[in-house]
C-alpha cells in the first residue's frame, strides 16, 4: 500500500524539448530518411525558384511603353503596364473612370467595415452594404439617370466585369441556398420536392450549358422586343447554379447540428424560423464557413467561363490583349498577370475565413 | 375554448396536465398505450421505468415534441391541437430540462437565458437581462453569466438550462432525465435545484432514476413498462409495498445491487 504525503510540483520541460532548435530537429531532421528529404527538398526549391525570380524580377522589364522597350531576358510587365486600365475597366469610357473607382473604394470601405470586428454601427453598415449600395452601384456603373452618361454592359470588362459576377453571384446565392437547404429539410412535401428538383437540376448542369442556354435559348423564349441584358442573363444563371450548389453546403451544415437544439429552442415556445435563424442557421454556418468560402473561391473563377458567352472578364480581356499585333509574344506574362489577380483574391478569402472560423469558436465541439 | 389567452383558465381544480387514452406508435412500434394521466396544480410526479418503456416520450408528448396518434393532451386546460399556434402557446407555459443540457453553444450563458424571453416574449433587452441574472443567481452560476456553454462542467451546464427555462415563467417542468448524463459529483448540485424548485410549488414532471429525490419531493412515484403505467402511488408505499410484480422486480434491481 502506497500513501503520496506530499503533492508533486509542476516542473518545467527538459531543455531541449522546446525551442526552434527543437522544433527544427524534430520537425526536419528526426532521422537519416528525414534529413534527406528536407536537404533534397530544399534543392529543389533552389533548382525552381532561381529562374522564377530572375525572370519574374532581376531580368524582367517594367517601365516603357512599346515591346521595344522590353530587353526580352525576363518578362514584359511593359505590356501588362501598358494595358493596365483596360485589364482592369474593359472598355469603360476613360473619362468616366472615377465612378469605377467610386464603387470599388465604397465596396472596400464598407466590406472592411464589416470585417474588422472594432469597428461600431455593424448592423446599420450590413443593411447599406445589402440595400443601398446594390442601387447606388448599379447607378453609378450604368448610368442614365442624374446627368451620369450611360455606359451599357458590353464596354463593362476586366476586373470589374470580374469582381461584379463574383459578388453579386455570392451575395445573391447565399440567401437563396439557405432557403433551398431549408427547403430541403422540410416536411412540406411541396416545398421539398420543389427544393430538391431545384438543386439536382442546377447543380447537374455544367456552368458553361447554363451560360450557353441563358445567351442562345432565352432569348428565342422571350417575346420579341423584349430583351435581357447579357450581362444581367449571365448573372442570374450563375446565381441559380451557385445557390444549388451552396444549399448543399448548407444542408450539411445543417445536418451536423444535433435534434437537441430545434428541440431545446421549440421547448422554449420559439416558432420555426426563430428556431432556424436564431439556433440551427447560426451553428450551421459557422461549421460550414470552409464550405462556403470554398464555394466562393470556385465562383470567383468560375466566372472566367462567361468568356463563352462574349463577356470579357479579366481572363477574357487578357486573352484578347494577347491577340493585339503590337504585342504578340507577351502570353506568358499576360497569363501570369491574371493568375496573380486570381490569387489575390482567392487566398484572402480563405484566409479571412480561417480568421473568422477562429474567432466565432466558443469552445464548444472540440 | 378556442381564443384563451397565453395563461390558462382559471380555476385551481382544471388538473395542469391532462392526458386521457394516449396512445403513440413509432412505426409499428407501440410506445405508448392507453396512458391516462391527470397532474394536479403544484403538484411533482416523478416517472421511473426501464429503459424504452416510454416514460421520456410520455412527457415529450405533453410538449408536442413528439405527436402522439390518439387521445387527449390539455395543459391547463387548453387542448393541445395539430394548430402551430396553439402548440407555441402551450410550449411557453411548459419548461422543459433534457438528459443532455442542449444549451445553445453559440450563445453566452445569459444569452441563452435571455433569448426566447426577448424574442418569444417580445421583453425588451435590459429587462430580459435582469431576469436572467436573477434566475441564474438561484442556481447559483450567475458568475459564470458570461462564459459559453462548452466552458461548464456538465452539472453547471444542467443547472443552467433549469434557469434558461425558469426565465419564460413556465406553469410546469418536464425533467427528461436531467442527471443521467452527469458525473456522480455532479449530480447532487442539480438536485438541490430541483429540490428548491419543488419546494417553491412548481408543477413537476420527471424522469429520472434518482429513488432518494422522488422519496424527498415527489406526491406521486409512477413505474411505466412496456409503454403503460404500471402503477401509481405516493412515495412511501410505492417504494415499501410495491403491489405489482414488474414494479418490484425493477425496484430491486435499482435499490438492491
Amino acid at each position: 500500500m502506497t500513501i503520496r504525503e506530499k503533492m508533486i510540483e509542476a516542473r518545467p520541460a527538459p531543455g531541449l524539448s522546446i525551442g526552434p532548435l527543437a522544433w527544427l530537429r524534430a520537425n526536419l531532421f528526426s532521422g537519416p530518411v528525414n534529413s534527406v528529404f528536407t536537404l533534397l527538398g530544399l534543392y529543389l526549391l533552389y533548382v525552381l525558384l532561381t529562374p522564377t525570380i530572375q525572370w519574374a524580377f532581376i531580368n524582367a522589364d517594367w517601365i516603357g511603353t512599346s515591346r521595344d522597350d522590353c530587353s526580352r531576358e525576363g518578362a514584359c510587365w511593359v505590356f501588362v503596364n501598358a494595358r493596365l486600365t483596360q485589364f482592369i475597366y474593359g472598355l469603360y469610357p476613360r473619362d468616366e473612370l472615377w465612378r469605377v473607382n467610386l464603387v470599388f473604394a465604397s465596396f472596400a470601405v464598407l466590406i472592411a467595415w464589416l470585417a474588422i470586428p472594432r469597428l461600431p454601427f455593424k448592423r446599420w453598415i450590413a443593411v447599406v452594404t445589402l440595400l443601398v449600395f446594390p442601387v447606388v452601384a448599379y447607378v453609378l456603373l450604368y448610368g442614365g439617370y442624374f446627368g451620369l452618361r450611360l455606359v451599357e454592359t458590353h464596354r463593362w470588362g476586366g476586373l470589374m466585369l470580374t469582381l461584379i459576377l463574383a459578388v453579386v453571384g455570392m451575395v445573391a446565392a447565399l440567401p437563396i441556398g439557405i432557403l433551398l437547404a431549408l427547403g430541403r429539410r422540410s416536411e412540406m412535401p411541396i416545398v421539398k420536392s420543389f427544393s430538391v428538383v431545384f438543386i439536382e437540376f442546377w447543380r447537374g448542369v455544367p456552368l458553361i450549358t447554363i451560360l450557353f442556354m441563358a445567351s442562345v435559348m432565352l432569348p428565342l423564349f422571350l417575346p420579341t422586343g423584349v430583351s435581357v441584358d447579357r450581362l444581367v442573363r449571365a448573372l442570374i444563371g450563375i446565381t441559380l447554379f451557385q445557390s444549388a450548389y451552396m444549399a448543399e453546403v448548407i444542408r450539411g451544415g445543417l445536418q451536423a447540428i444535433p435534434r437537441g437544439q430545434e428541440e431545446a429552442a421549440a421547448a422554449l415556445g420559439m416558432g420555426y424560423w426563430q428556431r432556424m435563424g436564431l439556433i440551427v442557421l447560426p451553428q450551421a454556418l459557422k461549421m460550414m464557413i470552409p464550405g462556403i468560402v470554398n464555394t466562393f473561391i470556385s465562383l470567383f473563377k468560375d466566372t472566367t467561363l462567361v468568356m463563352i458567352i462574349g463577356l470579357f472578364d479579366l481572363l477574357g480581356i487578357v486573352q484578347a490583349a494577347l491577340s493585339d499585333s503590337r504585342w504578340l509574344g507577351f502570353a506568358l506574362e499576360g497569363y501570369v498577370f491574371a493568375a496573380f489577380m486570381f490569387w489575390i483574391f482567392c487566398f484572402s478569402m480563405s484566409r479571412y475565413s480561417q480568421y473568422l472560423e477562429k474567432k466565432l469558436h466558443t469552445g464548444h465541439k472540440k | 375554448m378556442s381564443d384563451q389567452a397565453t395563461q390558462s383558465p382559471a380555476g385551481a381544480e382544471t388538473p395542469m396536465v391532462e392526458m386521457r387514452g394516449v396512445n403513440k406508435w413509432f412505426g409499428d412500434f407501440h410506445v405508448l398505450r392507453d396512458i391516462d394521466l391527470e397532474v394536479r396544480r403544484g403538484e411533482r410526479i416523478v416517472i421511473c421505468g426501464p429503459s424504452g418503456s416510454g416514460k421520456s416520450t410520455l412527457i415529450r408528448c405533453i410538449n408536442h415534441l413528439e405527436e402522439h396518434q390518439q387521445g387527449e393532451i390539455a395543459v391547463g386546460g387548453v387542448p393541445l391541437t395539430q394548430d402551430v399556434k396553439r402548440i407555441e402557446q402551450i410550449r411557453r407555459n411548459v419548461g422543459m430540462v433534457f438528459q443532455h443540457f442542449n444549451l445553445f453553444p453559440h450563445l453566452t450563458v445569459l444569452e441563452n437565458c435571455c433569448l426566447s424571453p426577448m424574442w418569444v416574449q417580445k421583453r425588451p433587452r435590459r429587462e430580459a437581462e435582469a431576469q436572467a441574472m436573477q434566475y441564474l443567481e438561484r442556481v447559483q452560476i450567475a458568475e459564470q453569466a458570461l462564459k459559453y456553454p462548452g466552458q461548464l462542467s456538465g452539472g453547471q451546464q444542467q443547472r443552467v438550462a433549469i434557469a434558461r427555462s425558469l426565465c419564460m415563467h413556465p406553469e410546469v417542468m418536464l425533467f427528461d432525465e436531467p442527471t443521467s448524463a452527469l458525473d456522480p459529483e455532479m449530480i447532487k448540485e442539480v438536485l438541490d435545484v430541483m429540490v428548491e424548485l419543488a419546494r417553491e410549488g412548481m408543477t413537476m414532471l420527471c424522469v429520472t432514476h434518482e429513488m432518494g429525490f422522488a422519496k424527498t419531493v415527489a406526491d406521486r412515484v409512477i413505474f411505466m413498462d412496456q409503454g403503460q403505467i404500471i402503477e401509481e402511488n405516493a412515495p412511501e408505499p410505492f417504494f415499501n409495498d410495491p403491489q405489482s410484480e414488474r414494479t418490484q422486480l425493477f425496484l430491486s434491481q435499482i435499490l438492491g445491487h
